[in-house]
């Protein structure tokens, strides 16, 4: 064993000598107290966020005009997760693409999401006692597709002009048909908290861990995408880095965020599919750096190894 | 924690400053924690470390 | 026991598998290299705590999970006790990153992959990788507005490329489990492989001093070959 460092050591060698004394399992219980210390310090002095979630109910109470012009695209098709494509519906030309590649197709239609009739209709099925509704629902689902296009478009652009009286809104006279009384009934249903059940607990199941549903009608309303930008958690605002309060947030989020800020991703249709991608290969990257030619040698290069070891330089160098 | 209530010593449930630059954007609790890891980094680097007897 | 005798296992027992792993095992890692009480002289810097450090805050992080666990998702909203840990496993994630990546600054200006470390280098990168989808179903998992949004925006990458069919940030049970039981199993699992591959092959040695550097490249360029 040397009893001296030598200039140059052969990397894949064992090291020849010399060493010193370290002790690894009292540096890990030392690390450990350090660590733990400083959790319970930081909790202790700033606690952690729990922003309550937004429910269907608190939404139609605090913005029904919102709630119903949302729920009124949902019943028309005309919505974004109507409209999104795979994996929750069949729409042509919906999906974003890389180059030509389409990955958002492959899989196909996994988590079926029929927007008139999981949001709107059976909801609105379930509601008891109710004989006006029942035949709205009757009258509308009998009717032809272009009539209750002109309903439901008449209804959208009659909300626009709607006055809130009560927390109800107030339509201008119209040719709405049954959709009127049926956006009524499910505003009640929705202000009396039972949507939020009925989203979830479709399919008369009594277990259920899948929000799917009522996230999806969520993330259609502005009031929704309001309160995130009041958080300043939207993709504009470097949101994927944030989060809600003044709390750090996932900041190693940064890279994959700033994309979403800069063209050609900022207008494009693909934002989402060519930044995953494009995040798939620098990541790629990242791992591969011991074979990459320039970027396995770039420390050399950089020379701050010299500050690191400058123990080591010192008594070999003299 | 005994107390019924566990609030912390400060509240930082209020809407977070930004700080602002061309389309930079950053909130100043990770504006803190991204300098704090490079200087953390720098000190790691040029703090002196204990030296340690040679042994066989 | 064949060893307890003093003589090598018999044809009958190097035909074992038991025998075959802990043959393999031993000689990969004997007890002085897998708990070694000294290490070469440059491992000297401040900057070498930042590996444990990334561990003892991933036990931090795991222990305080297993608690908020012991309460279920709910717990944390409920009660005070409940929040407390929440916090602690919050800002546990936080070190945990944090140390992360100042061990990863080091290791990367150290070029901590030469002489045969590549998968050193490797299983850190992925496990980098793996905690940062971890972290993902872990604020998935809050069940507050937080959540919500982002499963609502996240939904969106997933599903541009096709798996979000399959791992559906809106099926809270999914995220849950993966969260608590699937991803935990997988950056554990990585980490011990990283800490074993860094007690097989040794912390790297510096670079080449500027003094065999004078003596001539040939010695340089025969080392980066061996890179």
């Amino acid at each position: 064993m040397s009893t001296t460092a030598p200039a140059e050591a052969d990397p894949a060698a064992p090291w020849p000598g010399p060493f010193v004394r370290y002790d690894l399992v009292k540096e890990l219980v030392v690390a450990l107290g350090v660590v733990t210390l400083l959790a319970v310090v930081l909790t202790v002095l700033f606690s952690s966020p729990d922003d309550p979630p937004t429910t269907i109910q608190s939404w139609a109470q605090a913005d029904p005009g919102d709630f119903l012009a949302t729920a009124a695209t949902e019943l028309s098709g005309t919505s974004e997760i109507a409209e999104y494509g795979p994996p929750y519906n069949h729409t042509p030309e919906a999906t974003q693409k890389v180059g030509p590649l389409d990955l958002q197709s492959t899989p196909g239609v996994r988590i079926p999401i029929d927007t008139a009739k999981d949001f709107v209709l059976e909801p609105l099925s379930e509601v008891p006692a109710n004989p006006r509704l029942k035949a709205a629902l009757a009258a509308y689902q009998a009717a032809p597709p272009t009539l209750q296009e002109a309903w439901t478009g008449a209804y959208e652009g009659a909300l626009a002009k709607a006055r809130i009286v009560r927390g109800v809104p107030v339509l201008p006279a119209g040719r709405y048909g049954p959709v009127a009384p049926m956006m009524a009934a499910l505003l009640g249903l929705a202000q009396s908290g039972g949507l939020d059940g009925a989203l979830l607990a479709g399919d008369h199941r009594f277990y259920q861990t899948n929000y799917t549903k009522p996230l999806l009608f969520l993330s259609g309303g502005g009031y929704f995408e309001e309160r995130a930008e009041g958080q300043h958690l939207l993709g504009t605002q470097w949101g994927m880095m944030n989060e809600t309060g003044s709390y750090p947030g996932q900041v190693w989020l940064w890279l994959y965020t700033f994309w979403y800020q800069v063209e050609p991703f900022l207008e494009s249709p693909n934002a989402d599919a060519l930044i995953f991608v494009l995040m798939g290969v620098l990541s790629l990257a990242f791992i591969c750096i011991p074979v990459i030619p320039g970027l396995k040698t770039l420390p050399r290069h950089l020379r701050l190894y010299r500050l690191i070891w400058r123990d080591h330089y010192r008594e070999v160098e003299g | 924690m005994a107390r019924l209530d566990f609030a912390a010593l400060f509240d930082l449930s209020h809407p977070a400053h930004y700080l602002h630059w061309h389309f930079f954007q950053m909130s100043v609790a990770n504006v803190i924690v991204i300098l704090l890891m490079i200087a953390v980094f720098i000190v790691a680097i040029l703090a002196p470390f204990p030296k340690r007897e040679r042994t066989p | 026991m064949s060893e307890e005798s003093g003589r090598g296992p018999s044809p009958e027992e190097r035909r074992m598998w038991t025998t075959w792993v802990r043959e393999h095992a031993v000689r990969a890692l004997p007890p002085e290299k897998l708990l070694p009480d000294r290490q070469p002289s440059y491992v000297s810097s401040w900057i070498y705590v930042f590996g444990v450090a990334t561990i003892a805050a991933l036990v931090v992080v795991v222990v305080s999970g297993m608690i908020l666990g012991l309460g279920g998702p709910s717990w944390w909203h409920t009660t005070s006790l409940g929040r407390f840990f929440n916090g602690i496993h919050l800002w546990g994630v936080e070190l945990f990153f944090f140390a992360m990546v100042v061990h990863l600054w080091g290791k990367f200006f150290m070029g901590a992959w030469r002489g045969g470390r590549g998968r050193t280098w490797v299983t850190g990168a992925i496990t980098f990788l793996v905690a940062i989808g971890a972290a993902f179903t872990g604020y998935l998992s809050q069940q507050n507005f937080d959540s919500q949004w982002i499963a609502s925006e996240g939904k969106d990458g997933l599903n541009s490329v096709g798996v979000g069919a399959f791992f559906n940030v809106g099926n809270f049970g999914q995220m849950y489990t993966f969260h608590v039981i699937l991803l935990p199993l997988a950056v554990t699992a990585l980490v011990v492989w990283h800490v074993l591959l860094v007690r097989r092959h040794g912390v790297v040695p510096p670079y080449p001093a500027k003094v065999a550097a004078a003596k001539g490249s040939a010695a340089t360029s025969s080392t980066e070959a061996a890179q």
